[in-house]
């Protein structure tokens, strides 16, 4: 199957010291949903704003949808993020003194065109239709990132990526999003998600762990059990480093 | 959606916006107050200039003819000439600067002398105008009046004015009436003897005011024009005119030229020292308001900067996120500028409204009297408000745009 996501040895360095990534090569399909796990500070978050587009590398190349999104300069890349790419975040990045409506119908601002209608049915799909004209501060969690999810799919990007979509949230609340962003692949979106959380790693079809900036393990290479390799893997290592599991 | 933004993030951060709007109108007010004041004490200042007396000084131009044999001179000789009395409506008549013409004198001077215990003394005496009306030459609904009340109101004058029809009058300078011994209702006796005919004319005058001006008038006999003339047989003659003329930017000069073009035999000459004297004080009083103006602006713009600078430290959250959903350089640069551009507006406003009630203030307080406001200052404190408000957001607009997304939008 054709890459839609193809990185070549990707590196990034913040200063002369810190190293956040080394030497990343990773092929991710049209439709996948990617987890990528790893400890704190193993570079997922890194990864994930190389390829959104939202930072660049220290050397290596990333194709996106043809688009080899590391010789764009800022204005094109920005082009490229509002055209390609749908952005949730843990913290939900909702501008305080818009309502659930309007946080929404900003990213189509910014994307030349306002369709309020549309807005809204996105907001109805996520069970926000009867909290259009409330403000983020009205909403809680649950409903907040409801809108971001909103937000990021209502300029039809073609690639989701989500870091730590539920990591704010209850069980309660984690499970409607997770249900949301299953349907967004089976829609067809490819999805990249950042998260510690197992449960909802397992979730998707491949399963990539980061260490100290590596790519330690990729459950696509693992020939037997590919998931539950990486899975196991993943639990014993954290358990050796003495951290909670979900 | 703009409008929308923008209105919502204004309605949000109502203190920092007042912050914002207050340090533009703090600036505003004193451009607005201080620009309605220089324009209003002008005129005001002018006026009380033109206490000190004229200004312009006419005198007929003369020829002057060498006398004497080649390779030696006997000196020159300088023919007297007047000005026509009938030309001296044309004055106030001239092209550009009629309506700065306040009023002028003339003068036809003579030697007399006065019966005084028995001697004789000889004084300069002056015909002049006092109030005199010119019936054919209507400003507004009236006649214009001009004479010397009305271009020397530093005269000090005890008795009475004499009406310009009045032939039996005199103002005494107070030199001469205390060497005269001269009192108010005393009459006296003067004689003048015609060099060139040598006929001798006698009139008897009644003292109706003792003038004292601490000038040259104080040893000086003041009568009517026409009595002059007819003393010393010169009907329709003036040895000079003094012209008092209002000038705000003080082209005295230039009003000057004006009137030589109207009367071309005589020569306008300005009395420098009180016209420079004048333009010193009038281009002082504009520097000291310009500075004091540029210093209150450039301290509502710092004001304005450093607002403007922490709300995009306290927003950089929201603008790393609109840069993440796609909002381009000039999208963020628009949104703030325009935040800018509603502030400089309200302050610029308001800083009009107040600085005319400074204006109102400084006027009572200082010189004693109200300031009319200026419409057009409303428009230019708006816009050098605006002008302000954008130059002062402009390096925050730029570290706006500076923001990294990545950075700013990192979990915590």
């Amino acid at each position: 199957m054709k890459s839609q996501i193809l990185l070549k040895s990707v590196t990034k360095n913040y200063d002369a010291h810190t190293r956040a990534l080394n030497n990343i090569s990773l092929k991710i399909s049209k439709g996948e949903w990617v987890s990528i796990i790893g400890p704190s500070g193993s570079g997922k978050t890194t990864l994930l704003n190389l390829i959104s587009g939202l930072d660049t590398p220290s050397s290596g190349t990333i194709n996106i949808n043809d688009t080899e999104i590391t010789s764009l300069n800022e204005k094109l890349l920005t082009k490229f993020r509002r055209e390609n790419v749908g952005l949730i975040f843990q913290q939900y990045h909702l501008i305080p003194y818009l309502n659930a409506l309007e946080n929404v119908t900003i990213a189509q601002y910014f994307h030349g065109m306002v369709d309020e209608k549309r807005a809204q049915v996105a907001l109805e799909r996520v069970g926000l239709g009867h909290r259009l004209s409330h403000r983020p501060a009205q909403l809680s969690g649950g409903e907040q990132q409801r809108v971001c999810i909103s937000r990021a799919l209502i300029n039809e990007p073609s690639i989701i990526f989500a870091d730590e979509p539920t990591g704010n949230l209850d069980i309660k609340n984690g499970e409607v999003i997770i249900k949301i962003l299953k349907e967004l692949v089976n829609e067809g979106h490819t999805l990249v998600l950042v998260t510690h959380n197992m449960n909802i790693a397992k979730q998707g079809e491949r399963i990539i762990e980061l260490v100290d900036g590596e790519l330690s393990k990729d459950s696509l290479e693992a020939k037997d059990a590919p998931l539950a390799g990486v899975i196991s893997e993943y639990i014993r290592n954290e358990k050796t480093h003495g951290k909670n599991l979900p | 959606m703009f409008l929308q933004i923008l209105a919502r993030s204004l309605a949000k951060r109502k203190s920092r916006v007042a912050i914002a709007i207050i340090a533009v109108l703090m600036g505003a007010s004193m451009t607005s107050g201080l620009l309605t004041v220089t324009n209003g004490i002008e005129e005001k200042l002018a006026l009380e200039f033109r206490k000190f007396g004229s200004n312009i000084l006419l005198v007929p131009k003369s020829d002057t003819i060498e006398v004497g044999f080649p390779g030696m001179s006997f000196g020159s000789v300088t023919e007297q000439r007047y000005i026509d009395e009938s030309d001296l409506w044309k004055v106030k008549k001239i092209d550009n600067w009629s309506a700065n013409i306040l009023g002028f004198a003339p003068f036809l001077y003579q030697v007399v002398q006065i019966e005084h215990d028995g001697n004789s003394q000889n004084v300069v005496l002056a015909g002049t105008y006092f109030n005199q009306e010119f019936p054919d030459l209507i400003i507004g609904d009236e006649p214009w009046i001009t004479g010397i009340k009305k271009i020397a109101p530093y005269w000090s004058l005890e008795g009475s004015w004499i009406d310009d029809n009045d032939n039996k009058s005199l103002i005494a300078g107070v030199s001469v009436a205390e060497k005269l011994n001269l009192e108010l209702g005393q009459l006296i006796t003067l004689s003048y003897e015609n060099p060139e005919t040598r006929e001798k004319i006698t009139e008897q005058f009644t003292v109706a005011g003792i003038v004292s001006t601490g000038g040259a008038e104080d040893s000086q006999l003041f009568v009517t024009l026409p009595i002059a003339q007819k003393l010393s047989d010169r009907p329709g003659k003036v040895h000079s005119v003094q012209v008092s003329a209002l000038c705000i930017a003080c082209p005295a000069e230039l009003m000057g030229e004006e009137i030589e073009k109207k009367l071309p035999y005589v020569q306008a000459k300005t009395v420098k020292h009180l016209v420079s004297t004048e333009m010193l004080i009038m281009n002082q009083l504009g520097r000291m308001m310009l500075l004091i103006t540029i210093v209150a602006l450039a301290a509502s713009g710092m004001g304005i900067m450093t607002t403007t600078m922490t709300t995009v430290i306290e927003r950089r959250k929201e603008i790393g996120l609109m840069k993440s959903i796609g909002a381009e350089n000039a999208k963020i640069a628009a949104i703030f500028l325009a935040e800018s551009l509603v502030i400089g507006t309200i302050g610029g406003l308001s800083g009009y409204l107040l600085g005319n009630v400074l204006a109102q203030y400084i006027g009572k307080t200082v010189f004693g009297t109200p300031i009319t406001p200026i419409l057009y200052i409303l428009p230019l404190t708006i816009g050098i408000s605006l002008l302000i408000t954008v130059l002062a957001s402009i390096l925050p607009v730029k570290r706006a745009t500076m923001v990294e997304p990545a950075i700013v939008l990192k979990g915590e």
